[in-house]
């Protein structure tokens, strides 16, 4: 039986990107982030707290930090595919576009789903027991299916738009600290906080996936969570919307 | 690894162009009113200088950019509608490289498993590929890793893994020496007696003078002169190619004293390392070079007579179109 288009195309994503620099981006950085900052913080922990307690509210902030990781992953792609002539050669065989582009947001959802389900064994290892429940489990998943496709659509709007690799390099990188510390993945959204960051946060996407998983994580899902999903959907069908514009408008420069 | 077209009967045109245009701007045209038909197992030649027009012709063919104006038809689809299906039975060659971060032999089974090739059948061709084209002993390189020859050969070798009706080929010997530049000719060459049918951009005259059944010299965007290799050699029959080279000190004068001098049956075409004289008459040209050379006190380097070539041709068209 013949595969689809669509699964060649990520069967072939997930064999040339599951390289040590892709998996470092992917699982390194953020199982940094859950070791250093879930320990280092301990010491503002106040009294009756405890590291692990830290731990189970950065555990979920990290899950969802995973959905910029694998966007990063897929704008990624599209670049090295563009700079390294395979997206022409892909175009020149018997695949569309668009089967090309959905391959690569497909590939982006399952590094998010894999980054965050290692990061829940590394909190594991860490902290000693996680209980989630079947509908925090479907949640999280949902979360980080949309958060990923989300990040995904942001990253490949930016390759699409930005011809320069030192451009892309520099904006990616600013793109991901400021999404990443402007968001609740590490602290909660606090009152005390200036007016501006507290507006950053409130925009920030990552904010809503890591509220989500968050509450998914802990069992404490409401119907706030409902709202933030919801919004969460409506942002990435407007940011998977142009990324798949400016993609298909791209002409297919090569050299 | 050319396969049995259903739709193509033997000798039917698998390639139909007719008035074609292309603008990237809207404004400048990189095509101009191009026609030409291309039949089924035929070796056809896209002869022209850098910027000519060939590779936006070959991206226009393989259905990378819709053309500004005119009518295509590719194994009797049209490009705009049947893109997927067109590009299901073509096999394209870049000018630049292509490669997935991963071995040769990766390449050869991503590649074979992208266009739907079953894997025993795979392994098979990657086999037979590897073996046919020298690569053996680099499967386990990373192909990024490769030298320029090889991985043109790695190029060419991985676009026969699937099944193709007509190979596009768009510049595939650039950077190859000349032993392995044969060696790929022939390998397409044994393809073609299979029944494929080839599309070859080159500005290298000699390898379409190899290889091309018929041959376009195209050039500013419009195809100059079209006929087979053998007509357009006739045409300039009983005419010979003088090569002259003279001391750069007095090129500037010699050359311009010989334009003016040369009569209507000879014309003069100057190049970077000397000048060709293409000329009805050569003894008499040759001996006019000599007088000019020494009306002008110019010393003369180099001075022959050449065989009738397909340069002659290409030379002729485009100095002709240029004048």
């Amino acid at each position: 039986m013949e595969l689809p288009n669509l699964f060649k195309l990520v069967y072939r994503n997930i064999k040339v990107n599951t390289d040590y620099g892709t998996l470092i981006i992917l699982i390194g950085l953020p199982a940094l982030y859950l070791v250093f900052f879930g320990f280092g913080f301990q010491s503002f922990i106040p009294a009756g707290g405890s590291a692990s307690s830290y731990l189970s509210f950065l555990t979920p902030g990290i899950m969802a930090f995973q959905t910029v990781m694998a966007g990063t992953v897929g704008g990624s792609m599209l670049w090295a595919d563009r700079r390294w002539g395979m997206l022409a050669q892909l175009l020149v065989g018997p695949f569309t576009r668009l089967q090309y582009l959905l391959g690569i947001m497909l590939t982006s959802v399952m590094f998010g789903l894999a980054g965050a389900a290692v990061m829940l064994f590394g909190a594991y290892l860490l902290i000693g027991t996680i209980s989630i429940g079947p509908i925090g489990a479907l949640t999280i998943v949902a979360a980080i299916l949309v958060g990923s496709i989300f990040f995904g659509s942001l990253m490949l709007l930016l390759s699409a738009l930005v011809k320069s690799n030192n451009a892309y390099n520099s904006v990616q990188v600013l793109i991901i600290f400021v999404v990443n510390f402007a968001s609740t993945v590490f602290y909660p959204l606090s009152p005390r906080l200036p007016i501006v960051l507290q507006a950053l946060f409130r925009v920030n996407p990552l904010t809503y996936v890591a509220n989500v998983v968050r509450d998914g994580y802990s069992g404490a899902l409401a119907i706030g969570d409902v709202y933030q999903m919801a919004g969460l959907i409506v942002a990435t069908g407007v940011f998977l919307f142009l990324s798949v514009r400016s993609y298909m408008r791209s002409g297919v420069s090569f050299s | 690894m050319a396969s049995a077209s259903q739709a193509a009967t033997p000798r039917e045109a698998v390639i139909h162009v007719e008035g074609l245009k292309h603008s990237y701007d809207g404004k400048n045209y990189a095509l101009k009113d191009v026609s030409f038909e291309v039949k089924k197992g035929e070796v056809f030649g896209l002869l022209g200088k850098n910027g000519a027009g060939k590779s936006t012709l070959i991206k226009i063919l393989t259905t990378l950019i819709r053309p500004s104006e005119g009518s295509v038809t590719i194994l009797g689809m049209d490009p705009s509608k049947d893109g997927p299906k067109i590009r299901k039975r073509i096999g394209v060659v870049q000018q630049d490289e292509s490669f997935d971060f991963t071995t040769v032999q990766g390449n050869f089974d991503l590649y074979g498993m992208l266009w739907s090739v079953p894997s025993q059948e795979r392994t098979k061709r990657r086999e037979e590929l590897l073996r046919k084209f020298g690569l053996e002993d680099i499967r386990k390189k990373r192909a990024f890793d490769l030298s320029g020859g090889q991985k043109r050969r790695v190029q060419v070798a991985r676009e026969m893994m699937h099944d193709v009706d007509i190979l596009f080929l768009d510049e595939p010997t650039v950077g190859l020496d000349v032993i392995m530049r044969r060696q790929l000719l022939d390998f397409i060459r044994e393809d073609v007696r299979n029944g494929l049918t080839v599309v070859f951009t080159t500005h290298n005259l000699e390898e379409a003078d190899y290889l091309c059944d018929r041959v376009a010299v195209i050039d500013v965007g419009k195809i100059l002169v079209l006929d087979t290799v053998g007509n357009l050699k006739n045409l300039y029959k009983g005419k010979k190619t003088i090569e002259v080279r003279v001391e750069d000190s007095g090129a500037d004068r010699f050359y311009g004293a010989l334009g003016h001098s040369l009569g209507s049956n000879a014309t003069l075409n100057q190049g970077t390392e000397g000048a060709y004289v293409l000329s009805d008459n050569p003894k008499e040209t040759l001996a006019l070079i000599l007088s000019v050379a020494r009306e002008t006190g110019v010393q003369i380097e180099w001075l022959s007579v050449r065989k009738d070539t397909l340069e002659d041709v290409f030379i002729d068209s485009v100095s002709r179109e240029g004048s």
